[in-house]
């Protein structure tokens, strides 16, 4: 357990919920489910979630931190937005599961090999670093983020695609020497950090 | 011309559904002289379309049967239908109303013997049975109709179908130059009992039912039950007119919805539960293929309205999910409607083909008051709240609230003292 | 009045029925058998032209009876409506022409059917007399209250803004009855964003500052008796003084008990004094004031309460539970919870439900509720075992799990029970009184009553399910079963304030309905407006008490003599007394044994060698005869042996019309009624019910007559067997053609 989730753990004991309304992006909406289970039938990938959102919602007033936070469910989501469109009490709900993967991750509590997390943080990083996405690099991070071998297998899987994109100008090999980032990444990482700042100040997880 | 005596102690109902014909005979059976105007060619409104009502499995038209007697036999209510109010001016105690009466072509003499039907070729859709069937263009709106007299549809004004059915008629009772009238009522106070309409199903884009001919709304689905409706009182479904058995209610459609109306609509939970008796009553008890299926969130059958929900909760033929429905899709082959969504109950997901859908489709008020007049208050789904401000002007049913058809009645009566008190003011009888 | 009949019949050839009939002969049947003085025909009787015609004869001709021959009695009935004349209705359009196919082999027996139906209507009116109102009438108008709850203080107030006195009675020293305990109420207006002022003192207020409205406080009602528009009551007040007052109409607002959460003790009610029921939460809301909520054991301040919801309720398996849901438990615990929330957001509420129910705005109330922080469980509570600290044990019906809660507080939505007196259906059952506890039993049932009524059939209002003292009409909600007395607020069915507040000012109009009709001495729903009432001849009355017993509406009493009192003020004019009667002494001027049987005696019974049965079919007026009517306009085809006539209600049926009937050689007779028992659809309660006991003895006077038995059926039949009835009245002719003609034909 991180420190910070430790904190967290302290100061709201069995009160999930309050936790949830004061640190997670739009948790303050957690409340108002109704439990209809719309969202939950109209995810297209509904099937790959042990718990869908209304039952996280419900388990998040029954106090199942630990269970919600190490659960791989809200980063299954997508971002098609149908729960959004269909909610009768018009939740943010994607938003939330976002929210719910992003402070999981911040506890340092999300689930370690969740390929969704680990793809979000390959991507971020990669994006972060010059300002744009390398994306001949953040496919082969993708590749090789299970090591050597299963990198290298997925490569060959994906050859004749990438060779197609080759052809048709889709790919830039170059990318892996010299990739053109913005002008001013420090700026943008001093805007990062500041923002982090922020963030962490007003949700109570500085140190 | 329409002669109609009024004065500032009449009191002046509008809408001649169960809730005004009520508000109307009460106030009148206390002595008060009252217009009822109904928009329609006749009285009994909404619930005259319904097969049986919740909970006891009865007919409306048997107490449509007793208020029409009632109405017939006091001769201090004037009936107006197809009258529709334009503008109420005035105050408390002292109202102007302008009624706008559209033209029906048929006059008084109508002794309903039917000939003009008969001979008339041209058909129009039914409003009677929500458009699902053809009635001819000269007609009785239904077997209850009263006044019990004819309609010539204006479409057919003009051509040789309404020169046939003139011709036809032994009594003189149609009148092709019939024009519209404008009334000027003076009044003491008004009941606004302008009733409801069925949420648009439309709008509920999930469920298909502008897509799908085999999802169908609660309204429609009463019609199918009655002998003299668009299905002869068998329930068939529309795309291939085949028995349906395995039955889908899926309840909140429009209801309890900030997307659609934000109110629970309450009659809809009983509605379901009351149409789930139908496809027992239809295929028996121990049918081994009819099944209803119940998709709810809360089952509100309030008060004593439980004793009902524990009657249906026992049949065999009837299943209750706790779910939402998210989405319909139609199997291609057989144009069965197939529902996703999950039961939240324990999680479980579902893919359910059933033979028709029907939508427990939520209910709008129908009030529109202020098109006519200032300063009525509504509650920000349209329905006329108790409010000092209203003066003399009352809603009463479903224009003041989602109710079901007993306490419409309760509070149609409770209006209709209100309205007593002004016109006694106005009389001195308070004195 | 007598004396001065002047019969008149008129024949319409309108509709068809000129071209399908033999009008000259059925005038000459009017004349000749119907002994009518003045007899005419007319092309369109029902235009303004033949309406004027038969007024010409009322007003110059002394015509005093009119059997109308055209359509039937439930068209155009706005045009042949005469006053101070008796009126009868040939039905020859609905009930023969349309009917009937325009058949050359059908002309001879639809003329016949003509024939009779004209023999009918001019017996009708020959046995029949004008009404005229009841002399007897009472003319008071003062509204007496019972209850000074929400419910009784609302409909004080509306009587008196119409312009009536009104007394109310509240048996306890002060008004305000259970809204004076709340803290706060559920908003019935917008904003739904939270608890709002009951507004109670300002009602208690107005309510004492009307001039029209005198209040008896610590009062109870020892003795009611009279009718509408003269009740007679006496008021008992605690300190031991009586007084005697004539009112009008009554409206009993005597609300409703909370249920006894002795019996949830494994909610842990009694076991802690932290277990409470919602009465008991507002208690400590306006003590708290608007600021922290203490809990009972050691005022500690609150900083987490469970509510269950559907404690006690909602249970039919166990009997001293409730089997109904109270209706406003829901809107209230999210009330209660919010006056935690709205004095310190920290608190920790919980909502357990089964299914929440907040119809209409209530949902908006809900959605504040949350927003508030309220949190909402789908769970069944299992228990609450107390044990140092309070632990709610449930089954999340979500997360599908029995799990457990910790709570400072607990709060059982216990619901409500009515307050409806003695249920005097149980009360009038017979008692084992071998066995003591059977006794007890018996004696709690009896209750203390509310009324006090001195009536015959008991002293509160009849009860309905669960004790609820309700009429059980959709359509009708406020026709009890006592006329003059109409049941407002929770005593009739659970609700809320909102509700109760609307139910009271239409029970207020009901009451002031019930007054003016009164003065002018005539009848309530359904025969509005009748002013008929039942009169009987005393000499010979045997003192049988059937009339008394089977009056649906309790409105026949025995005066001292032992003889019945007829109370007219209280009677709905359905006639079971007169199908009651083994001496046949009851009749109404418009409406007796006479009327009836000598229609059904005026019919030209064929001998059987002409091979034309006839069968008799009593048509209640309210469902079966509409259903008749409908299959005519629908042509509906049916058998032309048949002639039907419209009663009143299927209770008013004597038995005498049906062995009458097979003496002059009917061959079958059917009865057609409504629907009977729990889910009865008879509009005066019990009358088809009764018809239908009754009915079922008829089987020895068959056998004396040596008839087959399935001569006579009995139907229970809706308004909407439109197809259902033609098809009875063609079994019913094939079943003659099986066992054979009736041998009393002459």
């Amino acid at each position: 357990m991180s420190n910070s989730n430790a904190a967290m753990v302290e100061k709201y004991r069995n009160n999930f919920l309050k936790e949830v309304e004061a640190n997670v992006e739009e948790g303050d909406w957690v409340k108002m489910c109704m439990q209809c289970g719309v969202c939950a039938g109209s995810c297209p990938l509904g099937n790959a979630w042990d718990h869908p959102p209304q039952e996280i919602f419900m388990m998040i007033r029954a106090g199942k931190r630990e269970d919600v936070l190490t659960s791989d469910s809200m980063w299954m989501c997508t971002s098609c937005y149908n729960c959004i469109v269909r909610c009768p009490r018009e939740l943010p709900i994607t938003h939330i599961m976002h929210g719910l993967a992003n402070y999981a991750h911040r506890l340092g509590i999300a689930p370690k090999m969740n390929p969704t997390r680990r793809f979000a943080k390959i991507f971020w990083d990669n994006v972060t670093k010059t300002g744009r996405a390398n994306e001949l690099k953040l496919s082969i991070s993708l590749y090789f983020m299970d090591g050597i071998v299963a990198g290298i297998k997925q490569g060959l899987e994906m050859l004749p695609m990438g060779l197609d994109m080759l052809k048709t100008k889709r790919l830039d090999p170059m990318c892996l020497i010299s990739h053109t980032g913005i002008k001013d990444t420090k700026g943008l990482h001093a805007m990062l950090k500041k923002a982090r700042e922020i963030e962490d100040k007003r949700k109570g997880l500085a140190s | 011309m329409t002669d109609v005596v009024a004065t500032n102690e009449t009191i002046l109902v509008v809408g001649g559904g169960i809730s005004g014909m009520t508000a109307a005979i009460e106030a009148a059976e206390c002595g008060k002289n009252i217009i009822l105007l109904e928009k329609s060619p006749a009285l009994g409104g909404r619930v005259s379309q319904l097969y049986k009502y919740f909970p006891k499995l009865c007919f409306p038209t048997c107490g449509l049967e007793i208020n029409q007697r009632r109405m017939k036999a006091n001769q201090r209510i004037t009936v107006l239908t197809m009258a529709q109010v334009e503008k109420i001016e005035g105050e408390t105690g002292n109202y102007n109303a302008t009624v706008k009466i559209a033209s029906r072509y048929v006059n008084e003499n109508c002794t309903a013997c039917g000939a003009c039907s008969e001979t008339v070729e041209a058909e129009i859709d039914n409003p009677f049975n929500y458009n699902m069937n053809k009635i001819k263009a000269a007609y009785l709106p239904h077997n209850m109709a009263h006044p019990q007299r004819y309609v010539i549809d204006p479409s057919i004004i003009g051509t040789a179908d309404a020169d046939k059915a003139k011709e036809a008629c032994n009594y003189g009772a149609i009148d092709l130059d019939m024009q519209e009238e404008t009334l000027n009522l003076n009044v003491g106070a008004i009941i606004w009992a302008t009733g409801w309409k069925p949420y648009d199903a439309a709008k509920i884009q999930p469920y298909g039912y502008d897509r799908y001919d085999n999802v169908i709304t609660s309204v429609e689905f009463e019609r199918m039950m009655d002998k003299f409706g668009p299905t002869g009182g068998k329930l068939l479904r529309p795309s291939d007119g085949k028995e349906a058995k395995n039955i889908a209610f899926i309840q909140c459609a429009g209801s309890r919805d900030r997307n659609h109306l934000t109110h629970c609509s309450r009659i809809c939970c009983m509605a379901s539960l009351k149409q789930a008796t139908y496809i027992s009553e239809q295929y028996g008890e121990d049918a081994e293929d009819a099944k209803a299926t119940i998709y709810y969130i809360d089952i509100r059958a309030i008060d004593r309205f439980e004793d009902f929900f524990k009657m249906v909760r026992d049949k065999k033929t009837v299943e209750f999910v706790k779910s939402k429905v998210a989405n319909i899709v139609e199997n291609q082959e057989n144009g069965n409607p197939i529902l996703h969504g999950v039961n939240t109950e324990g999680y479980h997901r579902y893919a359910n083909e059933h033979d028709l859908v029907v939508l427990a489709i939520g209910m709008e008020p129908n009030a529109n008051i202020g098109e006519v007049t200032s300063g009525v208050s509504t509650d920000a789904s349209g329905f006329i709240q108790v409010h000092e401000d209203n003066g003399g002007i009352f809603g009463a049913g479903c224009a003041s609230n989602a109710l079901d058809v007993n306490r419409a009645v309760q509070n149609s009566t409770a209006s209709a003292l209100r309205a007593i008190q002004v016109v006694n003011k106005v009389s001195g009888a308070e004195a | 009045m007598a004396d001065e009949k002047k019969l008149a019949a008129y024949i319409c050839k309108g509709c068809g029925l000129g071209d399908r009939l033999d009008t000259p002969q059925l005038m000459t049947i009017a004349e000749r058998e119907g002994k009518c003085q003045v007899v005419k025909e007319h092309d369109f009787l029902c235009s303004a032209e033949g309406v004027a015609m038969i007024r010409a004869d009322i007003e110059s001709d002394g015509v005093t009876h009119v059997a109308i021959c055209a359509c039937s009695r439930r068209a155009k009935v706005e045009a042949f409506n005469f006053n101070n004349v008796a009126v009868s209705r040939g039905n020859l359009r609905e009930g023969v022409i349309w009917s009937q196919p325009d058949t050359e082999e059908r002309r001879e027996v639809t003329q016949e059917m003509a024939d009779d139906y004209v023999r009918m209507a001019c017996a009708e009116i020959k046995a029949m007399r004008v009404p005229e109102p009841n002399p007897n009438h009472g003319s008071n108008k003062r509204i007496l209250i019972v209850g000074g709850g929400i419910s009784g203080m609302t409909a004080a107030l509306e009587s008196a803004k119409a312009g009536y006195e009104v007394l109310l009675v509240e048996k306890t020293g002060v008004l305000g009855g259970w809204a004076a305990k709340l803290y706060k109420r559920v908003p019935d207006v917008e904003p739904f964003d939270g608890p709002v002022d009951t507004g109670i003192d300002a009602l208690i207020d107005v309510v004492n500052g009307n001039s029209k409205i005198s209040v008896h406080l610590n009062s109870t009602l020892s003795r009611t008796s009279g009718a509408p528009g003269q009740f007679s009551v006496d008021i008992s007040q605690e300190s031991g003084a009586t007084i005697t007052e004539n009112i009008g109409a009554i409206i009993q607002a005597s609300g409703s008990e909370v249920f006894d959460a002795t019996k949830l003790d494994n909610l842990g009610y009694g076991k802690s004094p932290d277990v409470i029921d919602q009465v008991q939460l507002e208690e400590l809301a306006k003590a708290a004031n608007g600021g922290a909520i203490k809990r009972p054991s050691d005022g500690k301040e609150v900083t987490s309460v469970a509510f269950v919801q559907c404690a006690g309720q909602r249970n039919p398996f166990d009997d001293n539970m409730l089997d109904y849901c109270s209706g406003h438990c829901c809107n209230t615990a999210m009330k209660q919870a919010m006056y935690f929330k709205d004095a310190n957001p920290e608190v920790d509420t919980n909502i357990l439900y089964h299914d929440l129910r907040t119809p209409g705005n209530g949902e908006d109330f809900y959605r504040s509720a949350q927003q508030k922080g309220v949190t909402f469980t789908k769970g069944f509570v299992k228990d609450v075992v107390v044990n140092g600290s309070l632990n709610v044990n449930f089954k999340d019906a979500i997360l599908d799990e029995v799990t457990s809660m910790e709570a400072d507080l607990v709060v059982l939505a216990t619901g409500q029970v009515p307050n409806s007196g003695v249920d005097i259906e149980a009360a009038a059952a017979p008692v084992e009184d071998e066995k003591g506890d059977e006794q007890t039993v018996a004696a709690k049932e009896e209750g203390v009553s509310v009324l006090n009524l001195t009536y015959r059939q008991g002293k509160d209002l009849p009860h309905l399910s669960h004790g609820f003292a309700d009429s059980h009409f959709i359509c009708f909600p406020y026709e009890s079963r006592r006329t003059g007395i109409y049941p407002c607020g929770p005593v009739r069915r659970p609700m809320d304030i909102s509700q109760a507040i609307e139910d009271a000012t239409g029970a207020a109009l009901k009451a002031i309905q019930a007054v003016e009709n009164a003065e002018l001495g005539r009848a309530a729903h359904p025969r509005s407006g009748d002013l008929s009432f039942p009169s009987f001849r005393k000499e010979g009355c045997t003192q049988c008490k059937r009339c008394t017993v089977e009056c649906p509406f309790g409105a026949i009493d025995e005066d001292e003599e032992r003889y019945p009192q007829f109370n007219e003020g209280r009677c709905r004019r359905c006639g079971t007394c007169m199908g009651a009667c083994p001496v046949r002494v009851i009749s109404f001027d418009n409406y007796s044994v006479e009327t009836v049987g000598s229609q059904l005696k005026a019919v030209d019974v064929p001998d059987e060698f002409e091979e034309k049965p006839r069968v008799l079919v009593l048509a209640c007026e309210n469902d079966a005869y509409p259903a008749l009517d409908m299959a005519g306009m629908n042509r509906r085809e049916y058998s032309a042996f048949v002639r039907v006539i419209p009663v009143r209600c299927l209770g008013s049926v004597n038995t005498i019309w049906v062995s009458d009937a097979m003496n002059s050689g009917y061959d079958a007779v059917l009865l057609m009624g409504c629907k009977r028992g729990d889910e009865y659809q008879c509009h005066f309660v019990k009358g088809s019910e009764i018809a239908h006991t009754r009915m079922s003895k008829i089987g020895d006077t068959l056998e004396q007559l040596n008839l087959e038995a399935e001569r006579v059926q009995t139907f229970e039949i809706a308004i909407t067997d439109v197809d259902r009835v033609p098809q009875l009245i063609d079994e019913a002719v094939k079943m003659v053609d099986e066992i054979g003609m009736s041998p009393f034909k002459f």
